[in-house]
């Protein structure tokens, strides 16, 4: 199988028109196979990217890219299981489920399993296949010695498995909006001030050092998780799907440099030097390496 | 007979027999390795300590319920596994499970051993319980403490599952087994591991008349002079929001402060949850002893219609204060 | 830092007890101290086979744990105590300053009453009445380790130490008169080491060696 890149969904607040902008230019530069859309973050932002959903979604499949629609990662209240249920009614794209409630709900129907849900070995990817997942995207905590045993088992199973290669990390998730506590402001009357950090808030520490990312009631790294450089054992373990996730810079330009290390025209290292010209933002691999998830570890010296 | 069963802590045989001499109706307890989410140096059970726990606790018609509630390493599920088969050799009344093979090789394996699910399944809506109970038999959920006393009633009205919701002790403002900050700041996770903020990675330093507490080369507090401390976990620090440096940091995620919901039993009674779980494995056993007598008495007075005496147990608690946390929701 | 004196009469038998317990405990340390590490050394290795014995599951845990020292200091006592774990396991007298991987800082009852899992040590912690630095994980393993075991300091130095076999409970139930008499046995004891030597090595030795 041909690997792929997946565009996971935007998971800042972008104001609806950059939002539809940024899909339409996904759309017509970025050489992504897949493009997984929804608001999964925050039920109260989904309204306002309601209007623009269908032609969003035409936009991307007439360009050829594969569309899948995101279930919510959490879903606790009336007001997220309502619209989570409603989500689920289209059964004209395929989903991706990011809460067990969702996968409940996807019995019988092709769906991928998304990183928010806790595929952390291969027993449970046995599992989720026998209930008919056909793709499962891996946490991000995953270290590389779970990553290959779970590519080759989960490919065994027939199953396409996925890795993130780009962007931050996402690292918990509340009931609770930071966001808002943050400002002052309750959730109920969030004013939705998450919307002034389209990269998500920078938070450091005491001592002045960035530490993290808060977008709405999502905790996210500082730095971009970056696999560039770890593409090639990727690809060696199994993995036919790597997903970027979105940030504030050039998209285009990000999926163009992995594709061409997919293609082999280009090094991972490589693409990892023009990352850094492109962002200020420390780039993290950690996780991968057994790590913490914060530390950026240089590539191991090629086998003798 | 009293409408909720307590349950109850224990990360030592010390602390179980205190627990049952206290009133506990069920305590629960971790193998000494990864398989639990108390993973903590010198804590926890060897198999020979469970049996001789299962001893003592049915000798006094108190349950044991092991929690094997860390996530299976891929490529190495056997501990696990092992760890499954020999709750149910030695008796245990139930197992407290998260993952989803591992709930599968437990329904298959032990078809007679009582499953309850893991406040580490984040399981937080009626559609994912129903799941849990259809397809592994699960007969309990411990319900994330994300959730308000209403959205547990019309989950209780919805799904015919018993439930069981957390009363007193640490807070996750998270939703659990769904959080990577321990990994991120040091690699050790609740869900691998079984740790978080894991205190091989805390380091205290005086400041001053001030002491600060550092995770993974991060500082994430500094405690002035005589003001309560907290654990050194990440969702409980000080930190600066629109990044950079601050004299006036915040409690951006939780302040430290410890849950204590029982001003709330009429309404979880209501709710129809069926028992009422005390946080703290990693807690000696004087404060077991002290927090299961005080909820012992509450629920007594409970059942006989009877005013519930307050605890007073601020001086043992993180931070010095209590909150109702999600139950009431006051962030709404 | 301050010592709240003795106040028995406002306290209950059992805060009594405690309280003489401390002030052996101070009187211990400081006698420890000035005897060295010779007949010092003697007393504390004498102390830690008593507690092994009684508490065997406890004391093979701390032998398992990697080489580390742990100072305990408390700090109203006149000496610390340095607690070496893993393969080779001492106890020693030392000065509050002396070099360990991690060191647990409280008034000298409080410790007690955690060795004893009396109180819990995360609150004392939260309290800021106990402060720890160094190897964290260290303190929480020794404070697991202890916390699991129903350890009776002074009941089980009774049970197996000859002389103290038959005082330790008297001065528990006689607590206010034993202060008295303990605070009238420091005016007078004499400051030279020998006698303190003699007398104490006499003590310690004595029933182990069946003499």
């Amino acid at each position: 199988m041909k690997p792929t890149l997946t565009l996971g969904p935007v998971l800042f607040n972008w104001p609806v028109q950059r939002w539809r902008d940024f899909y339409a230019r996904i759309a017509d530069e970025a050489p992504v196979d897949a493009v997984v859309v929804g608001e999964i973050v925050c039920s109260k932002r989904a309204p306002f990217l309601a209007p623009v959903m269908d032609e969003v979604i035409g936009r991307l499949a007439a360009a050829g890219k594969e569309v899948w629609l995101a279930t919510p990662i959490l879903v606790g209240s009336d007001r997220e299981r309502t619209a989570m249920r409603d989500l689920l009614e289209c059964d004209l794209l395929p989903m991706e489920a990011n809460d067990m409630g969702a996968l409940a709900l996807l019995e019988g129907r092709r769906h991928a399993v998304g990183p928010f849900i806790n595929s952390y070995n291969e027993a449970t990817l046995a599992w989720l296949a026998g209930r008919g997942a056909v793709a499962v995207s891996l946490p991000a905590e995953l270290p590389a010695a779970a990553v290959a045993t779970m590519a080759k088992m989960g490919t065994a199973l027939g199953l396409s498995m996925e890795v993130q290669v780009f962007g931050r990390a996402p690292l918990a998730i509340s009931a609770r909006c930071y966001h808002a506590r943050a400002h002052g402001l309750h959730k109920d009357g969030c004013q939705f001030v998450c919307g002034n950090d389209p990269d998500g808030m920078p938070v450091s520490t005491v001592d002045g050092q960035p530490f993290l990312s808060v977008n709405g009631t999502q905790t996210l790294s500082h730095g971009y998780l970056a696999l560039a450089a770890e593409m090639d054992r990727l690809l060696a373990m199994g993995i036919r799907r790597f997903r970027l996730s979105p940030q504030d810079l050039d998209m285009v330009a990000v999926a163009k440099a992995f594709r061409a290390v997919l293609d082999g025209e280009r090094s991972g290292p490589d693409v990892v030097a023009e990352l850094r010209r492109m962002t200020g933002v420390p780039l993290e691999n950690g996780f991968f390496h057994n790590m913490a998830g914060v530390a950026y570890a240089g590539a191991p010296a090629p086998a003798a | 007979m009293n409408p909720f069963e307590l349950i109850c802590p224990a990360g030592n045989p010390a602390a179980l027999r205190a627990a049952v001499d206290a009133g506990a109706d069920a305590v629960y307890l971790g193998f000494r390795d990864e398989t639990n989410a108390r993973n903590f140096p010198g804590l926890n059970f060897s198999r020979a300590e469970l049996a001789e726990a299962v001893a003592y606790a049915h000798a006094r018609s108190v349950q044991v319920f092991v929690a094997i509630n860390t996530y299976p390493q891929a490529g190495n599920l056997a501990p696990w596994q092992r760890a499954v088969d020999d709750a149910a050799r030695l008796k245990a009344d139930a197992v407290i499970l998260a993952d989803l093979g591992l709930l599968d090789y437990a329904a298959r394996h032990h078809p007679e051993l009582r499953l309850h699910l893991s406040v580490q399944a984040s399981a937080a809506n009626a559609e994912a319980i129903r799941l849990y109970r259809d397809a592994f038999r699960v007969r309990r959920v411990v319900l994330p403490r994300v959730l308000t006393v209403p959205e547990i009633a019309r989950l209780n009205a919805e799904v015919d599952v018993e439930t069981e919701v957390f009363v007193f002790g640490g807070l996750c403002p998270m939703a659990e087994g769904r959080c990577s900050l321990s990994s991120y700041a040091t690699g050790l996770s609740p869900n691998k591991q079984g740790v978080c903020s894991p205190a091989s990675h805390v380091r205290y330093e005086p400041r001053g008349a001030a002491l600060a507490s550092r995770l993974g080369g991060f500082t994430i507090n500094v405690f002035g002079a005589g003001e309560p401390a907290g654990y050194p976990t990440l969702c409980k620090g000080r930190f600066v929001p629109g990044g950079g440096a601050s004299a006036d940091p915040a409690y951006l995620f939780e302040e430290p402060t410890s849950l204590n919901a029982l001003e709330l039993l009429p309404d979880l009674k209501a709710a129809k949850v069926c028992a009422l779980k005390i946080e703290g494995r990693q807690r000696g056993k004087a404060y077991i002893a002290a927090v299961v007598a005080a909820y012992r008495r509450a629920l007594d007075a409970f059942a006989r219609g009877q005013p519930v005496p307050s605890l007073d147990l601020d001086a043992m608690v993180e931070g010095g204060s209590q909150t109702t946390g999600a139950y009431t929701r006051a962030w709404r | 830092m301050h010592d709240p004196g003795p106040m028995v009469q406002e306290h209950a038998p059992e805060d009594q007890a405690r309280n003489v317990e401390v002030r052996l405990t101070r009187a211990g340390l400081g006698l420890a101290r000035r005897l060295g590490d010779g007949a010092g050394g003697l007393l504390l290795d004498r102390l830690l086979r008593i507690l092994e014995a009684r508490h065997p599951r406890a004391f093979a845990a701390l032998g398992e744990l990697p080489d580390a020292r742990l100072l305990i200091d408390p700090v109203d006592a006149p000496a610390a105590l340095l607690l070496r774990v893993g393969p080779g396991l001492a106890l020693r007298v030392c000065g509050r300053d002396a070099e360990a991987e991690a060191t647990v800082r409280g008034p000298c009852a409080r410790l007690l009453d955690l060795l004893e899992g009396r109180i819990d040590g995360d609150a004392l912690f939260f309290r800021r009445e106990l402060s720890i630095e160094g190897d964290t994980a260290l303190i929480l393993a020794l404070r697991n380790t202890l916390d699991g075991e129903e350890m009776d300091l002074f009941a089980d130095i009774a049970a197996a130490a000859g002389p103290l076999r038959h005082a330790l409970p008297v001065a528990r139930r006689n607590a206010g008169r034993v202060l008295g008499l303990l605070g009238t046995a420091r005016r007078f004891a004499p400051p030279p080491l020998r006698w303190g030597m003699a007398v104490l090595e006499r003590r310690l030795s004595g029933p182990r060696q069946g003499a």
